[in-house]
């Protein structure tokens, strides 16, 4: 059996085993999630809320926004609080308030010491104590605990209206006034956000731990990281060096068996590939990637804006018309469906390049899909527009507004509708690939391997719609997660390595075997990792604690291969450099050497720096998550798919100059302007809401307290410098694009010299 | 924001001073005939670090106070004036003929004095208010 089919059938076991698991894991999260009761009461019987309430509240939060705005479990945006630690906090306060004003007449802050102490421990028994009834579904709660409910209760009521006592607060939150008009459904969300804290402070039943694994650290009622946290935060080091030193081990073994004489081609074998009228249509993909990009950037741009001033742009009261909710929603989204478009493209323009077919009504495919990409977007935009401006009935919100699930925000019906448009993708990828996946010739693994990652990306999507309007909330990020995490930290990354080699084995550069070889590894190391991996994710999201373990343990797995990605580095500048045509890909292979660069310090080191069960219990939620999310996600597939944009645009426009000052300032924009934003703002910012939140508690990070000091301000600004020389790269991209069409710069136009200098 | 607003402005108004007097040595290097230093990486990376510098503390001091934008419209004068500078600015350093260098440079050199004297005399018509309006 010769390697190539032993790394196959490797492959397919080790996924067959890993995705078993998950779901395995998947039906334990589903028996162990916080229980949704049908009542809570005090013990005369009176009600506090009933799961109507519960479940309208979640609607209601979603509707404005959900993730967009604040967080729940840690999970979602990062200037207005993690909505469940607050609440953890307000009710404890309000509590130990209420039991020092009956024992003393005094605040509890007003107490001494003593006296704190006795009341805190007091508080921990009793907000600890879990007292759901599976029988009837009921969660009693003492009239103190009442008390203090209808008092936080009234807070957010209050804060969610337009009543100026919270205004400051709506400001610092970035809340637009009135966010929520009606007052019963302000009175919904409450019941909602009370849950998600209840499953917070509330241990499992003969345990001593929540149901959210003791997340978020709260003093005040005993919420620390547990036992296991730091079992398993060590030993999750402890595999990420083993499995640095195994693959050292391997790669000493292997390095340089498949070296041997390859004959370089004497010129660009892609030069002479037939650009196909589908092809020729693909370049409509990559100008809406451009066009998506630059909005995405200036919804970026308010986004951050609004750290500073919560409802107004310089002055302009933008909130009216666009509140952060709906800059950061679209901002996020964007920076998907960019990136995924600009994958659509390349791989509807490979796909004919490789099979040299052009199959019937390929070019109407192509502008087809691209037409419902475009309704998609602007359809679903609007829902969200319509929902967060609180215009769209409850009922519709679902199915056309916003689902408010972070990187999910879109309407169900957009989501299916998205589904089907990856379908068509594929099937338009798939017959043009066809012939080729029928050659027994020695590129039928790697092209094999490449349609395989694109099916997968295609039908991962579909991970998305397995939740629908009640799914608890436990099993909505089980499922969002396996979309997330399987696209951007598995099948993606399996895309990314295909791609780039397989385009080398075209280029003639690499033996189509040795490549298929080293990508099959590679697939393999990464989904080893990759697929359970999925978990850490999850830590403290209402599941068992064995997430945590297999979470902590196959997740630093991932960071291995990049403990290596030098060498990978190292290599694509060297193959760009390996014969003079290949001056003509310069620049999307110095993009690829950018990828491996933010690989490594975008997904592995600040990936791994909040990984760890031990330091994800802080970090999440904090700056810390931004610095990682804008690294490696831009780092690593923006930079991708700016190179292979740029890889096509070179087949379909094949004999003009490029302008190489604009690519080298474009290339160093982009990656100045995400260092700068990452070192000057996001890292400062993070590291202090991580001391902040051992000390006082994860609620404190993310108040209006703690991010309104001026320092916060201060370091926010300092995000101008980093944004501005991004936008410019930007900028500059789209006029280098434009300028290939407008006006262009043709070989036979240059003078003999400078044609002989350019090649 | 507004307990450091001194200290933005300084910072605003030092980055101004530093990015008009590089502009002018780079300026009389290319009169010169002299390009290549103008040209050269050092100083005009020095220039892009004082120019977004300069940038990030004028938004910081709109954002602080607002109704300057508002107030009799000098703020917009000068930002009006601002491409204008930018534009000849450009052709002071890279033009193609030596006559077209000298006319932007004292073109963009007006430009930026007129920026100057609005900003100090908060009014769109900088030192003259006083002459025309009495």
């Amino acid at each position: 059996m010769d390697n190539t089919r032993k790394l196959w059938i490797g492959l397919a076991t080790l996924l067959g085993i890993a995705f078993s698991v998950l779901l395995f894991m998947g039906g334990e999260i589903y028996r162990k999630a916080p229980p949704m009761p049908e009542k809570v009461v005090t013990p005369t019987g009176a009600t506090i809320y009933s799961r109507a309430d519960i479940e309208r509240g979640r609607q209601v939060w979603q509707s404005i926004g959900g993730m967009e705005l604040g967080s729940i479990w840690g999970h979602g945006g990062y200037v207005a609080p993690d909505w469940s630690a607050d609440w953890v906090h307000r009710e404890a306060t309000a509590v130990l308030d209420l039991w020092a004003d009956r024992e003393a007449g005094v605040p509890y802050s007003e107490l001494n010491a003593d006296r704190r102490a006795g009341l805190q421990g007091q508080l921990r028994e009793d907000i600890r104590r879990n007292t759901y009834d599976p029988a009837t579904a009921t969660i009693t709660l003492d009239a103190d605990r009442a008390n203090a409910i209808a008092t936080v209760s009234a807070h957010y009521e209050n804060l969610f209206g337009d009543d100026p006592a919270t205004a400051e607060l709506r400001e610092a939150y970035a809340m637009r006034n009135g966010t929520i008009p009606d007052a019963a459904n302000r009175h919904a969300l409450t019941a909602f956000f009370w849950w998600t804290a209840w499953a917070a402070m509330t241990e499992r039943p003969d345990s001593d731990v929540t149901y959210t694994n003791n997340w978020p650290g709260e003093p005040l009622i005993g919420n620390a990281p547990t036992n296991t946290m730091y079992l398993w935060s060590a030993f999750s080091v402890l595999f990420l060096i083993a499995g640095i030193a195994v693959l050292g081990w391997h790669h000493a073994v292997t390095h340089g068996r498949d070296a041997g004489d390859h004959m370089l081609p004497a010129s660009d074998p892609l030069a002479l590939v037939r650009v196909t009228p589908s092809m020729r249509a693909t370049a409509w993909y990559f100008w809406i990637v451009l066009a998506l990009f630059i909005v995405q950037i200036l919804l970026g741009a308010m986004t951050a804006h609004y750290q500073v001033e919560g409802q107004q742009l310089y002055g302009f009261q933008l909130s009216d018309v666009l509140p952060y909710a709906l800059t950061r929603t679209w901002h996020t989204q964007l920076a998907v469906l960019w990136i995924a478009t600009a994958w659509l493209g390349t791989g509807l323009y490979i796909a004919p390049a490789i099979s040299g077919h052009e199959p019937r009504f390929q070019r109407a495919g192509v502008i087809f899909l691209l037409t419902c990409l475009v309704v998609i977007v602007v359809g679903a935009f609007a829902g969200q527009w319509l929902a967060v401006m609180q215009k769209l009935d409850l009922s519709l919100n679902f199915w056309f507004g916003h689902q408010g699930w972070e990187y999910a925000d879109i309407g169900r019906f957009w989501q299916w509708f998205l589904f089907v448009g990856l379908m068509l993708w594929l099937l338009l990828v798939g017959r043009a690939l066809w012939p080729a996946l029928r050659r027994r010739d020695e590129s039928r693994s790697i092209v094999g391997l490449l349609f395989v990652s694109v099916v997968c990306i295609g039908l991962f999507f579909g991970a998305g719609l397995m939740w629908n309007e009640h799914t608890s909330l436990s099993m909505v990020e089980y499922w969002r997660w396996w979309l997330v995490h399987l696209w951007v930290e598995g099948f993606f990354e399996v895309f990314a390595t295909a791609v780039i080699a397989f385009l080398f084995t075209r280029l003639g550069l690499l033996k189509p075997r040795a490549a298929t070889v080293a990508v099959l590894f590679a697939t393999i190391v990464f989904l080893a990792g990759g697929v359970l991996g999925t978990l850490h994710h999850l830590y403290f999201a209402g599941t068992p604690t064995a997430v945590l373990a297999l979470g902590a343990s196959f997740s630093a797995l991932e960071v291995v291969p990049l403990a290596y990605i030098g060498f990978e580095a190292y290599h694509t500048w060297k193959l760009g450099r390996a014969t003079p045509w290949m001056a003509r890909y310069k620049w999307p292979i110095y993009f690829f050497v950018a990828v491996a660069f933010w690989n490594l310090v975008g997904a592995g080191l600040f990936g791994f720096l909040i990984n760890p069960p031990l330091s994800l219990y802080w970090m999440q939620g904090l700056n810390l998550t931004p610095l990682h999310g804008h690294t490696a996600l831009f780092g690593v597939y923006g930079m991708l798919g700016i190179g292979l944009v740029l890889f096509c645009l070179r087949g379909l426009k094949p004999g003009l100059v490029w302008n190489e000052r604009l690519l080298k300032a474009i290339f160093w924009c982009f990656n100045i302007g995400l260092s700068l934003m990452s070192l000057l703002t996001l890292l400062p910012i993070g590291t202090m809401q991580l001391l902040a939140a051992i000390k006082h508690g994860y609620w404190y990070a993310r108040s209006a307290e703690f991010m309104q000091q001026p320092i916060v301000e201060l370091l926010v600004w300092l995000r101008v410098p980093g944004d501005t020389i991004f936008s410019i790269g930007a900028l500059m991209l789209a006029w280098f694009v434009l300028r290939l069409w407008v006006g262009p710069k043709r070989m036979a136009d240059m003078p003999p010299e400078a044609v002989t200098a350019e090649r | 924001m507004i307990e450091f607003y001194a200290q933005i402005r300084l910072a605003h108004i030092a980055a101004v001073m530093t990015s008009g007097g590089l502009f002018v040595l780079r300026g009389l290097f290319v009169q010169a005939g002299r390009p290549a230093w103008a040209l050269a990486r050092a100083p005009r990376y020095f220039s892009y670090a004082v120019d977004t510098t300069l940038l990030t503390a004028a938004l910081m001091l709109v954002t602080i106070l607002p109704s300057g934008v508002f107030a009799n419209g000098w703020l917009f004068a000068k930002l009006a004036l601002l491409p204008v500078y930018i534009g000849f600015g450009w052709g002071a350093l890279r033009a193609g003929t030596p006559g077209r260098r000298r006319g932007c440079f004292v073109a963009a050199l007006v430009a930026y004095g007129s920026m100057f004297a609005i900003a100090r005399a908060h009014d769109p018509l900088g030192p003259l208010a006083s002459l025309i309006r009495g």
